[in-house]
């Protein structure tokens, strides 16, 4: 059994928000050369980073299914006269490169995962395998619809962002992932969201062989 | 905190990749006789545009088919396996890649064939490659760019010590798309030249090339070991790192440490393109005095998310062989006199420091040894 | 008098590159792009190049020859109308 104790939560519910909106909305979160280039994923991930404050010392782990799926889909368009801009900002992890590279804040260890039915399984080991003092798990998609029905994007946006620390004093909740004999079993970034935003507790198998507890104080 | 590299070592059991110039030991042959996988072709395969250099499997084009013409040389890859129910809960299976099925979104964007869709997102390719494999759902999915594959084999690792696994798999693969050379080629760094890596000359370019590997895992043993892995992550520019080298310095300098005593020669990044490949070979110059470097993208392009694994086995081959390639389309001058453009023995080597970079200042670096 | 093409490279850099704030005639003819003022990067200065290659149709072809040619505006200008195709004068 590994644990890790949950110190700060953050979750952005932008619901059927437009880009547009969500660019009025957190804008002001930073500067204007930076600003013009964030994707509505970028938006929301800055705005549950933020707060968190990622540190240099931090694990950071980010899980997202769809990643940049507008961006994609524009850069796609873009041909046959390729925008640079669109073809850096649709390459996965840039909504995290977007926020950090904003704030010009390095950060030692990061691993960015895809993934679908058990990303959450395995984004949390990475989060709880870390070695850092802290690890940050965050994650999200943009709701977009793709051209053509292609099934290529996410039909909700959101993100969150948890800290995650071996210390219990003062924490609000704790996750921790034990072994099960179940061969089965999935959990996805939306049902893991709506646990974090609902407050909600989780006891399920996630993967093969990992049971993941979400539990609040 | 420390800035010390992940330890205590990890077993290589098994490793190997695929090329245009076929397994690791081929390609290792290829580029020790100073031959070159890459070759000028039209940016966007049927669709033209400049002559650009490139390196995808041999006969295969540009543009995706559905199914993917690239599938046969996994189903190759996967067939050499050490067997084991890989994706069950004891055989973690990680998956690393910067662009999975990108080429047959490209594909679909443009033809609009259905048959296209179940290769277009990360998470449905791997589906199904799982279930062409028969692997089990254990299987967990990593792309950043170029350092993909170093962070499969970093979580590997730390599957190894810290979780149930009794041995993991890292699997590897990017292949070529018009989508990817596009946009290298609008970011103006795959131009109409073959790249010389760490070579001084006034413009700079890269080539692109398809790769896939794996390696296999275990916990401690006799034989080759990864001894040390770091990470560091700038966030300064998208496109650029630190002028400082500082970047560079955070991934090297706790391997150096860890590979205190050792006699090391040093397989880098070096796509070809300048201001970053003079940055990475002066730091590594300054931190590992006296240790040949070598970079083989001169020969088989950058294969992007699977370049740190293909070119680990390349290495493994290079040891057990005998000889390094040396920096395959260089020549002096060189930003640094330690860059071998000749082949050279491995016999008075008992490691090698492995380095890869990606956008956003990415770095990540591992120290392979034999003991 | 203003010289049309100037200004019309300065519409394209605002709306190209989503400078939202910036009112396109407030751009100096000769102040750098790339750096100062406008705090343009490099990924912006190959924005441009694309921009360019399909409002002109004149292609930069080398980060290099983008780097002279984007020096600045009036640079712009002069670089379009030296490398233009005879059946798309810039005016």
């Amino acid at each position: 059994m590994i644990e890790r104790h949950i110190h700060c939560v953050q979750t952005e519910d932008p619901g059927l928000e437009e880009p547009a909106a969500t660019r009025a909305r957190l804008r002001h979160l930073f500067p204007p050369g930076a600003a013009r280039r964030l994707t509505q994923l970028g938006f929301l991930m800055g705005s549950v980073l933020d707060p968190v404050k990622p540190a240099e010392e931090d694990g950071l782990v980010y899980a997202s299914s769809y990643g940049e799926s507008r961006a994609l889909h524009e850069y796609l368009a873009s041909f046959p006269m390729a925008s640079p801009t669109l073809f850096q900002t649709s390459i996965h992890p840039s909504a995290v490169q977007q926020v950090l590279v904003a704030r010009q804040q390095p950060v030692r260890e990061f691993f960015p995962f895809g993934g679908h039915a058990q990303i959450v399984a395995h984004a949390a080991q990475a989060a709880l395998w870390s070695p850092s003092p802290r690890s940050i798990l965050c994650g999200g998609e943009e709701r977009t619809l793709p051209p053509g029905n292609s099934r290529t994007a996410s039909s909700i946006g959101f993100a969150f962002a948890l800290a995650l620390s071996a210390v219990a004093g003062g924490s609000v909740g704790s996750l921790r992932l034990l072994e099960t004999a179940d061969a089965g079993g999935e959990l996805t970034l939306p049902d893991f969201f709506t646990a974090l935003r609902d407050r909600r507790a989780l006891d399920q198998t996630a993967a093969p062989g990992v049971r993941l507890v979400l539990a609040w104080r | 905190m420390s800035n010390a590299a992940d330890s205590p070592p990890v077993r290589i059991e098994a490793a190997d990749c695929r090329t245009p110039f076929g397994d690791a030991r081929a390609t290792c042959a290829a580029l020790r006789a100073g031959r070159r996988a890459l070759a000028l072709q039209p940016v966007l395969g049927a669709a033209g545009g400049d002559a650009v250099p490139l390196a995808p499997l041999p006969g295969r084009a540009l543009d995706e088919t559905a199914p993917p013409a690239w599938l046969p040389c996994l189903d190759g890859l996967v067939a050499t396996l050490p067997e084991a129910p890989w994706g069950d809960a004891r055989h973690p299976v990680f998956v690393t890649s910067s662009n999975f099925g990108v080429g047959s979104l490209y594909a679909f964007a443009h033809d609009h064939d259905p048959a296209h869709l179940e290769f277009c997102t990360p998470f449905a390719l791997v589906e199904g490659l799982r279930r062409r494999f028969g692997w089990g759902g254990n299987v967990a999915l990593l792309s950043h760019a170029c350092v993909s594959a170093h962070l499969g084999l970093l979580l590997a690792s730390r599957a190894l010590r810290a979780g149930p696994a009794e041995r993991a798999l890292v699997f590897t693969f990017d292949f070529i798309s018009p989508f990817v050379t596009g946009g290298f080629h609008a970011l103006k760094i795959l131009n109409p030249e073959l790249p010389a890596p760490y070579a001084v000359r006034p413009t700079g370019s890269i080539g692109l090339g398809d790769g896939a590997a794996f390696a296999v895992l275990g916990k401690a043993g006799a034989g080759f070991s990864l001894s040390a892995q770091t990470l560091h992550n700038e966030m300064h520019h998208f496109t650029a790192n630190r002028a400082d080298g500082t970047g560079f310095a955070a991934s090297l300098e706790p391997v150096a440490d860890a590979a205190r005593g050792r006699r090391l020669w040093l397989k880098g990044h070096g796509t070809g393109t300048l201001e970053a490949g003079r940055l990475e070979a002066e730091a590594l110059a300054r931190l590992f005095p006296g240790a040949p470097l070598v970079s083989w993208k001169g020969g088989l392009g950058h294969t992007l998310g699977s370049c740190g694994l293909v070119e680990l086995a390349i290495a493994l081959a290079a040891m057990r062989g005998g000889e390094a390639p040396g920096t395959v389309g260089s020549a002096p001058p060189c930003f640094v006199d330690a860059v071998a453009t000749e082949p050279f023995a491995t016999s008075a080597y008992d490691g090698v420091v492995l380095a890869s970079n990606a956008f956003g200042g990415a770095h990540a670096t591992c120290l392979l040894t034999h003991d | 008098m203003s010289d049309p093409l100037k200004l019309r490279l300065k519409q394209l850099i605002v709306s190209t590159l989503k400078l939202e704030d910036v009112d396109p005639a407030a751009i100096a003819d000769d102040a750098p792009l790339i750096g100062s003022g406008l705090s343009l990067d490099s990924i912006d200065a190959l924005e441009l190049v694309v921009a360019v290659e399909k409002e002109f149709g004149v292609k930069i072809a080398s980060s290099e020859e983008s780097r002279a040619a984007l020096t600045s505006v009036a640079h712009l200008a002069a670089y379009i109308r030296l490398h233009a195709p005879p059946d798309r004068p810039p005016g």
